[in-house]
């Protein structure tokens, strides 16, 4: 079908939106805050994502051909549903920014060395917005097809940490009060289950497919938690100080095996991963603008998310602390609403269609 | 009474092919019956003409008619009536035709002969085990080759002429059990459009069959052995054969085509699937190695490790050039080098190679033009690059815009040119055959004959990334 995805794309999809930002940022910031606690403040967080899984897939199932916004239409009216897809807009922009900035300070540390911000822009936009042009279907075949490297350079990674001296880290040293602060304050980085629920009508599902998609999610949850483990056993004190998780795994492994500096992988990867979830959030914006603005096409669409990330981006330029700061002060609250309370209406809609289903048959 | 006035039937069709020197007219005339045979005699074999034509007439006793000439008289396989105003037509077509001043009937015969070589194995294409005939520039041999290799009543032969001038026969050939439906009416109706002068090669018809003529990529299958052909049409493809072309074109066209090879099937598999990793290996260092390095050197030295950095930094010292020049440089010279490889005269070719290779390559050196690395860089991308060789030309354009995006934008321009590129070829696809499949979209069943590939037991059922009719081998 014509820019449909398969139950195996849109599981791969998954995967990429629940390792967004979560595998760069988070970590560090985590641990400042409620030091190897973390682990739990990001099982508990994954576990409520994770319900948003079976959700999305019943709403699937309740009306399988309809689009969200149809859906949402039905049930809080148009405005309530452009609202919704207002605030999509701005959660998607936020998290490409948000993603941009992090692997930019990351890129600009590590290999450019100095200010590289036209070639950073130039190197990403094009491609979001390609992918955007494209369709879904392309992008997620695209996806497809780097996934398995994609996979392979992140459990290299992982492995490696083992080739260096690693210990179990000190749990319990937090309050639940502090856990659970963090859970608010870091709601920001989650939630990206959103995307899916946009795209809700171009997956062409398969009941027998359904086992698939659950092990993508989990499997991207359990890379996500082996890698916040590994980060804490290997920097037990000073994980704040490492930015970021995944390349830090390698830092003392630079001459394992005489092959050479072997960070290059997780760059690889890093890279590979950060283009996909800017496609991901770019079309996610350009999704949602086109159903707030129905007669504008996604060209539109393109050119507006254009202008406001590099707006944006210059207004954080550089000051990638206001970008973080901001993420976890007014933004969690979106994030709280995007991520959370937004499933649990759409999970609340599956019911109200039973329902009237039950009345019609009555 | 006489249907035809022979003489001037013949100063018309004389007029007609311009009074061309190869025009020929024979006359054979019997009591008061009269026939004139008239043919091109460049394209007609003439000494079949007189075995089965003139021999049979002498030797007959009694009256002509045109049944008896084609029924009992002539001893050829291949005659039949025409129009009047298909003789032209038919004498440009190798047939001899015949006039009579006894009869309206004119009868065409099938006496055809031109200049063929051997089907040897072709230069393109050599096995090492295997099947060496290749395809040569007659249709007829080329269906010949085919219809050896299948003989099931379920091949099917369709035939067209294209061209205004040329007249190029065409035949478009699958097996109606197994190719796609909606495939072969696809071609038939893009074959059907075409509006040219002359076809003089399979490659002229190539872009009209292309549902995307513009991109870079190639959506149309070819190879020049029956083996291969025949191969590909028991997967459900449609072959199409060009009259005066050994190259035979096959749609559906999915890449990983161009990573197999009929020497992989003649081998054993696992070493096979050995020698597909090293092709795709191959495939990455051409596309990627020059744009890769001159990120490394431009951009992320730092990565490099530290005993290759510092033999770069001794090599590159004292270069005039920039790194980017330098490697674009060296690429040019490769490129020219072969442009010119391929035009000289093979007895020239071993000259070339010293002159490009030592003398240039070594004085470059030597000068402190060009560094050892560049050289071997580019040389290893340029090498590379005939793992696939059918996908040469594309990788070259490949090699050229990853040159600059490595040069311009450093790694993170290669990673954002692939991402682009893929997403791209995932947009293509030729005759609803996804062109990365069977990985993207994933297919499972067709990753049996793909990088890994199974043995022949395992694969019994048929790729379904060209949609064929049935499913299974039988």
């Amino acid at each position: 079908m014509k820019d449909h995805i398969s139950m195996r794309q849109a599981g791969i999809i998954a995967l990429l939106i629940i390792f967004s930002n979560k595998i760069l940022l988070l970590p560090a910031l985590m641990h400042e805050y409620i030091k190897a606690d973390a682990i739990f403040a990001i099982l508990m967080l994954f576990a409520i994502e994770f319900m948003a899984v079976p959700i999305f897939l019943k709403l699937k199932r309740t009306f399988p051909q309809e689009k969200l916004y149809d859906i949402l239409k039905r049930y809080i009216t148009v405005v309530g549903a452009k609202l919704l897809y207002a605030a999509s807009l701005v959660f998607m922009i936020f998290k490409a920014l948000l993603i941009f900035s992090v692997v930019y300070v990351y890129l600009k540390e590590q290999i450019y060395q100095n200010e590289f911000v036209w070639i950073a822009i130039i190197s990403f936009l094009p491609i979001m917005n390609h992918a955007v042009m494209s369709g879904l279907k392309p992008t997620a075949r695209t996806m497809e097809l780097f996934f398995n490297v994609l996979i392979a350079g992140f459990v290299f990674c992982l492995v490696i940490s083992f080739f260096t001296p690693i210990s179990t880290p000190y749990f319990f040293v937090s309050s639940a009060k502090d856990i659970f602060a963090s859970i608010y304050k870091y709601a920001f980085t989650f939630g990206d289950s959103l995307f899916l629920f946009l795209i809700i009508d171009r997956i062409d599902y398969k009941k027998s497919e359904e086992k698939k998609f659950y092990f993508y999610v989990a499997f991207g949850m359990f890379l996500v938690v082996a890698l916040f483990f590994l980060f804490y056993c290997k920097y037990q004190l000073t994980s704040f100080m490492h930015n970021n998780a995944l390349a830090d795994l390698l830092v003392f492994s630079v001459h394992f095996n005489a092959i050479g500096r072997l960070d290059i992988v997780a760059m690889l990867t890093i890279m590979l991963s950060t283009l996909f979830q800017m496609e991901i959030f770019c079309y996610g914006f350009c999704d949602s603008f086109v159903n707030i603005f129905p007669p504008l096409n996604k060209k539109y669409a393109v050119v507006l998310f254009d202008l406001v990330f590099l707006i944006l981006y210059y207004i954080f330029i550089g000051k990638y602390e206001i970008m973080v700061k901001s993420t976890v002060t007014w933004l969690p609250v979106l994030g709280v609403i995007m991520g959370y309370v937004f499933p649990i209406a759409c999970y609340v809609f599956t019911f109200l269609k039973r329902r009237q289903k039950n009345e019609k048959t009555d | 009474m006489s249907y035809f006035n022979l003489d001037k039937k013949i100063e018309e069709f004389k007029m007609l092919l311009n009074d061309s020197i190869d025009f020929a007219s024979r006359f054979y005339e019997k009591d008061d019956q009269k026939i004139a045979m008239i043919f091109l005699k460049s394209i007609t074999d003439q000494e079949l003409l007189s075995e089965a034509v003139f021999t049979p007439l002498q030797l007959y006793k009694g009256d002509l008619s045109i049944e008896l000439l084609q029924n009992k008289i002539l001893k050829c396989s291949d005659i039949k009536e025409i129009e009047e105003e298909e003789i032209v037509d038919e004498i440009l077509g190798g047939k001899v035709v015949l006039i009579t001043d006894f009869s309206s009937k004119i009868i065409a015969i099938d006496l055809y002969k031109f200049p063929t070589r051997q089907p040897t194995e072709p230069p393109t294409s050599p096995v090492i085990q295997g099947p060496r005939e290749g395809f040569v520039e007659d249709l007829q041999t080329n269906i010949t080759l085919i219809r050896r290799r299948l003989k099931t009543k379920n091949l099917v032969l369709k035939s067209l002429k294209i061209g205004s001038e040329s007249q190029t026969k065409i035949a478009i050939t699958y097996l109606k059990d197994v190719a796609n439906e909606d495939v072969v009416n696809k071609v038939i109706k893009k074959l059907k459009k075409i509006k040219i002068d002359g076809i003089i090669d399979s490659y002229y018809i190539l872009s009209f069959l292309e549902e995307h003529p513009n991109s870079l990529f190639k959506q149309v299958g070819n190879a020049e052995k029956p083996d291969i052909i025949t191969a590909k049409m028991l997967e459900g493809k449609v072959a199409i054969i060009v009259d005066n072309s050994p190259i035979v074109l096959t749609v559906p066209f999915a890449i990983i085509e161009d990573l197999q090879n009929s020497n992989d099937y003649y081998t054993n598999h696992h070493y096979s699937s050995i020698i597909r990793v090293i092709r795709l290996l191959g495939l990455l260092i051409a596309i990627l190695a020059p744009g890769f390095y001159l990120a490394l050197q431009l951009f992320h030295y730092n990565i490099l490790p530290l005993n290759f950095l510092i033999t770069i930094a001794d090599t590159t010292l004292g270069l005039p050039f920039t790194p980017f020049i330098e490697i674009a440089f060296i690429f040019l010279l490769f490129q020219i080098l072969y442009e010119v490889s391929l035009r000289l005269p093979s007895y020239l070719g071993l000259a070339t190679s010293v002159v490009g290779a030592l003398i240039l390559g070594d004085t470059g050196v030597k000068a402190g033009l060009i560094s050892p690395p560049g050289v071997i860089i580019v040389a290893l991308a340029k090498i590379a690059l005939y793992t696939v060789p059918e996908q040469a030309s594309q990788i070259t354009v490949l090699q050229i815009i990853f040159l600059i995006l490595g040069g311009a934008l450093g790694i993170m321009g290669i990673m954002a040119g692939m991402v682009y590129v893929v997403n791209y070829l995932n947009k293509l696809d030729s005759y609803g055959t996804p062109y990365l499949a069977p990985y993207s979209p994933r297919i499972p069943k067709d990753l049996k004959d793909a990088i890994i590939t199974n043995s022949i037991i395992e694969m019994d059922e048929l790729p379904k990334t060209y949609s064929p009719k049935k499913e299974k081998r039988k």
